[in-house]
């Protein structure tokens, strides 16, 4: 699956492998310590933010955040 | 407005169905969607996963039909909410498109949970709510589009079927 920007193809393709197995190995099993990702994440997001803004792309107003960080209830 | 609403029952745990729901694209039955991105992920003091995707679909839209939309671009985007509550066993999708909102906005909420009466097995509660905006044939095209959601909800279970199907041979391979 592609990214939006195509240059953060690979990128997501490095995150998304890294989440998906710490999504069914460990966060399922009830283990939601150590993320293993923030690293291959931030790569990731820094690309496609930059991608939204240059299409333009009205994504309403998420702040980048990252894994792992207290987020209040919506 | 329309409101559409349906419900699904899959054959496999709960763990299963939504590890495949997280993995969903790219599928064979979904070839529209060609983008997905992460733009935030977090836990919540709860112990919830919440994530924010922006997904790109392109409908192949023709020229013309462009310009009757007065849309230059030929890709739509949907931005989706998730989130999964590992204890509880629920995973509650919430996603609206955030272009071409001039238009239509369609909002769909989907929840997957382990079913009431057979907790191996998991059910789908799938529900949308459709308004095309400023036409007189709004109700009209509410309909239309409501078959639409119909049938691609079926696309969207046969997605997360093929999907656990796909992992499950992966697995095989993986263990020969």
């Amino acid at each position: 699956m592609n990214s939006v920007g195509e240059a953060c193809t690979d990128m997501k393709r490095e995150y998304d492998q890294c989440f998906n197995r710490w999504f069914a190995e460990k966060f399922l099993k009830g283990d939601q310590g150590g993320d293993p990702c923030t690293e291959s994440f931030k790569r990731y997001q820094r690309c496609v933010q930059t991608a939204i803004k240059e299409k333009d792309i009205p994504v309403d107003g998420v702040e980048f955040m990252g894994p792992n960080k207290d987020k209040p209830e919506s | 407005m329309k409101i559409w609403s349906t419900e699904h029952v899959f054959s496999y745990p709960w763990e299963t169905v939504i590890k495949a729901a997280m993995r969903k694209y790219p599928n064979p039955m979904n070839p529209n969607v060609v983008g997905v991105d992460v733009l935030d992920r977090s836990l919540d003091a709860e112990g919830r996963l919440h994530s924010h995707r922006l997904l790109s679909t392109e409908w192949g839209l023709p020229g013309i039909v462009r310009a009757i939309l007065g849309t230059n671009h030929t890709q739509t985007y949907v931005q989706e909410h998730s989130i999964v509550d590992p204890e509880k066993k629920k995973m509650e999708l919430c996603s609206t498109n955030i272009t071409l909102t001039n238009l239509i906005s369609v909002d769909e909420r989907l929840l997957y949970r382990p079913h009431p009466d057979n907790p191996d097995v998991t059910i789908l509660t799938q529900e949308a709510i459709i308004t095309v905006k400023g036409l007189s044939l709004g109700s009209y095209l509410e309909g239309m589009m409501a078959m639409r959601m119909s049938a691609n909800a079926i696309k969207g279970w046969d997605a997360i079927e093929w999907i656990i199907k796909n992992s499950e041979r992966e697995n095989e391979r993986a263990s020969l």
